[in-house]
Parts: C-alpha cells; sequence; structure tokens
C-alpha cells in the first residue's frame, strides 16, 4: 500500500521548501514525543483481555491449561487488536521499502521531498511498533497475572491445613491402610464358610472397582491426561505453571529489549529529520546567511582627508 | 462446533466432580447407629448366649459393609467434624467388626478388651464399700 503522494516534477516554490523544513523539524520532536509513555490516557479505552481463573483451569490436566489460556486469548479485542497491528505494520514495511526504492532513483527536490515523506512514514512505523508493543505487554502482563493467581489458588488448596485437619487427614490415612492390608484375610475369614455368604455390597463393590480401574487406566494412558514434561522428567502442575510464569516474564523482558531498539530507531529518524531541516534550511535564498556586517575599519578611509 | 465441545469437556469434569461428591452423607452416623445396636445386644441381660451370638453375627456382617463404607468414603479425607475425628480417633473401636477379625477374636471379647476389661481383670475384681 502506497500512501505517499506522488511529487510533481516541477521545483518547489519557497513557502514549499520552508514548510518542509518546519515539518522535518516537527518530525525530529514529534519522533521523539511520540515514544513517551501515554499509559494513562492509552488504558482509558483500549482493547482489553479479561481471562478468569476458573476451578476448572485448576483443575484440569497441564496441556488443557495453556491450550484454554490460548483459545481464550485469541477470541479477546487485544488479541484481535495485535493481529490488527501486526498486518498494519506489515503494509507499513512495504510502504517504506517502496519509498527507499523510488528515493534511490529520485534526485533533487523530489528528492528532498520523498526524504521528508520516508522520515514520516518511518515514524508512523515506529508509533505502530509502539502501539503494538504495549498490546503485547497488557497481553504478557495479563498472563503473569492469571499464572501468579492460580499459583496462590493452588498453594491455598494444598496448604491451609490446620494441624488438626492434618493429624485427622492423617489417622484417615492410616486407618484406610490397615483396612486395605487385613481386607482380603478378613473376606477369608468372614466370607469363606456358606453360613456367612459374600453381602450384595462385597459383591457389587467388587465389580464396580474393577471396572473402576480400567476407566482409571484408560484416564491416565489419556494423551490429554498425559504429564508435562521437562527434559523427560514429568513436572507437576505448579511446577508447569511456574514454567509458563517464567516463559511470560521472558517474553515481557524481551518486549522491553524490543521498546529499546524502538527508541534508537526514532532517535535515529530525529537526526535524519534534523539533517534534513539543515538542508532545506541551506537551500532556502530567503533563510540563508544575510552579508557579513562592513566592518568599521573599512570607513576609516572615508573620514582621512 | 468448537462450543458444543467445550460443552462435552465441561459437562465431563462436572460429572467428574459430582462424582467426588460425598456419595452418602452421614456413613459414620450409620455406622454408628450400627455399631450402637450391636453394643445394645452385647449388654441385653435378657438374652440366651445362642441368641446374643446370632444376632451379633448377623450385626457384624451389616457392620462389616457399613465400615467399608466408610472406610472408602473419599468425602470423609479431611472432614474436620467431631463424628469424623472420633470415628478415626480409634481404629479399634470404631471399625470393631474389622479390628475384631483381625485379631481373631469374637467382637465382644474385643470390644471388652479396648475398654480395659479382660477376664483376668473381671476375676480378679472384689466388692467393697466406698
Amino acid at each position: 500500500m502506497k500512501t505517499y503522494k506522488s511529487i510533481p516534477s516541477k521545483v518547489l516554490s519557497k513557502p514549499q521548501l520552508r514548510l518542509l523544513g518546519f515539518a522535518a523539524a516537527l518530525l525530529a520532536t514529534a519522533s521523539i514525543v511520540t515514544l513517551l509513555p501515554t499509559d494513562a490516557i492509552a488504558n482509558a479505552n483500549q482493547p482489553t483481555w479479561r481471562p478468569a481463573v476458573s476451578e476448572k483451569l485448576v483443575k484440569l490436566p497441564n496441556s488443557y491449561l495453556k491450550k484454554a489460556l490460548d483459545r481464550d486469548f485469541s477470541d479477546s479485542p487485544l488479541a484481535e487488536a495485535i493481529r490488527s497491528a501486526d498486518s498494519e505494520i506489515n503494509l507499513k514495511m512495504q510502504t517504506l521499502a517502496d519509498l527507499q526504492s523510488a528515493t534511490d532513483q529520485a534526485e533533487g527536490d523530489v528528492l528532498t521531498e520523498l526524504r521528508h515523506q520516508f522520515l514520516a512514514q518511518k515514524q508512523e512505523y515506529l508509533s505502530l511498533m509502539k502501539n503494538r508493543q504495549d498490546l503485547k505487554t497488557r497481553h504478557h502482563k495479563t498472563r503473569i497475572k492469571i499464572y501468579q493467581r492460580l499459583l496462590k489458588k493452588m498453594s491455598r488448596e494444598h496448604s491451609g491445613q490446620s494441624s488438626e485437619k492434618a493429624k485427622l487427614v492423617e489417622s484417615q490415612i492410616a486407618s484406610r491402610a490397615r483396612f486395605e492390608k487385613s481386607s482380603e484375610a478378613i473376606d477369608m475369614k468372614m466370607f469363606a464358610s456358606a453360613i456367612a455368604p459374600e453381602s450384595r455390597y462385597s459383591k457389587e463393590y467388587s465389580k464396580n472397582l474393577s471396572a473402576a480401574n480400567a476407566l482409571l487406566q484408560a484416564i491416565s494412558a489419556h494423551p490429554m491426561n498425559a504429564k508435562q514434561e521437562t527434559d523427560g522428567v514429568p513436572v507437576s502442575k505448579p511446577d508447569y505453571v511456574r514454567n509458563l510464569l517464567a516463559s511470560a516474564e521472558s517474553e515481557l523482558s524481551l518486549i522491553s529489549q524490543e521498546g529499546e531498539i524502538v527508541g534508537y530507531m526514532a532517535k535515529l529518524v530525529a537526526l535524519d529529520a534534523m539533517a534534513l531541516a539543515d538542508q532545506v534550511a541551506e537551500s532556502d535564498p530567503d533563510l540563508a546567511e544575510p552579508d557579513k556586517s562592513v566592518g568599521i575599519s573599512s570607513a576609516v578611509g572615508l573620514f582621512i582627508q | 462446533m468448537r462450543k458444543d465441545l467445550s460443552f462435552l469437556m465441561l459437562a465431563g469434569f462436572i460429572g467428574l466432580t459430582a462424582m467426588a461428591a460425598p456419595a452418602s452423607a452421614g456413613s459414620v452416623e450409620n455406622l454408628e447407629r450400627e455399631r450402637a445396636i450391636m453394643l445394645e445386644v452385647m449388654l441385653q441381660s435378657d438374652l440366651t448366649a445362642s441368641e446374643r451370638y446370632e444376632k451379633i453375627t448377623v450385626s457384624k456382617r451389616r457392620l462389616i459393609d457399613l465400615e467399608r463404607i466408610v472406610l472408602r468414603d473419599k468425602s470423609l479425607t479431611g472432614r474436620n467434624s467431631p463424628a469424623v475425628k472420633r470415628a478415626f480417633s480409634n481404629y479399634d473401636l470404631t471399625f470393631l467388626a474389622h479390628a475384631s477379625t483381625e485379631k481373631n477374636l469374637l467382637v465382644t471379647d474385643h470390644w471388652l478388651e479396648q475398654l480395659g476389661l479382660t477376664s483376668q481383670n473381671v476375676m480378679a475384681a472384689s466388692r467393697r464399700r466406698r
């Protein structure tokens, strides 16, 4: 998409040149001004992503957790804004490439005008990049928040046991272990004789137990239930969430590094614009340096008779 | 289709949660009731020895099932209610049928032993005025 207008081949007039110089100077300052933080203004009506830490996210398998979040994000206005920013940036890159090749072939005033256009497009590209970085930052910050909340929720579920409750759980585990250990022997003693046949509950329970075990085996073998692995070692859910948290943090740090690059680019655009403004000023005859004032010594001869 | 699949997934997991919910509310109470009936039979003085034995045998079979229901009830895990706490504080007294069979004792003997009343103790006891 070419957004610049074709430049007439005639020589630019003085006011036009002045205007161009002023525009270049304005560009030099604007390219820096647009990169200043504008969070307060931006947050007012910016696209957002508001995922909720539901019980489903805590309970579902690891592999589902990330996919569910990715899916939720991709349906959000924030993802839509990032996608549209990406496509705008791609188009702007194309425009810049076209302008660059046109600048290589142009000369004279057309070249000046094209350089001005090129700088203006560069500045627009930078503001688009900045906007995309802001959106991406918001995305990753939201992810970090949600992972932290998930971790908190998980730790709340696992801890928060009073000592009394822990004691009870311990005694329940011990009771069950004792029962499991002796249940078969008790069955043999109790139900071996024909006088005391096995109860309906006992028969049905063992039948259901084998069915439940088959189902449990199928559940544990299901790929969606597979534990996430790091270097072949299965990781627990909190560990997995901590991994996701770390990767979101690293994304955020990369975005901040990209922000620095955009800053350098903006500085370069500002310097280019200043150079262009100087060049335009130099070629303007009205703005040219006035004649050097005549020194007093040259008039001395007039006073000597 | 995606919505349908999400619904299925959700339904599956809701099903799972429902399954994890208490299967039988009051399993401990049922066990306690049955155990109390059995203890009453043990202490009933108007029964003959064979009647008592018969009644205890029938009650023991019911008790075994009820004890297993309590021991397998996952909803009781960590439920810090007085009844549950009391039930799991002493395996030998709560799960009378299992503990007595485990020790090859009659339920009555096992219960009395748990209370510290052995035949020797009873025989050694003497009547005194306080």
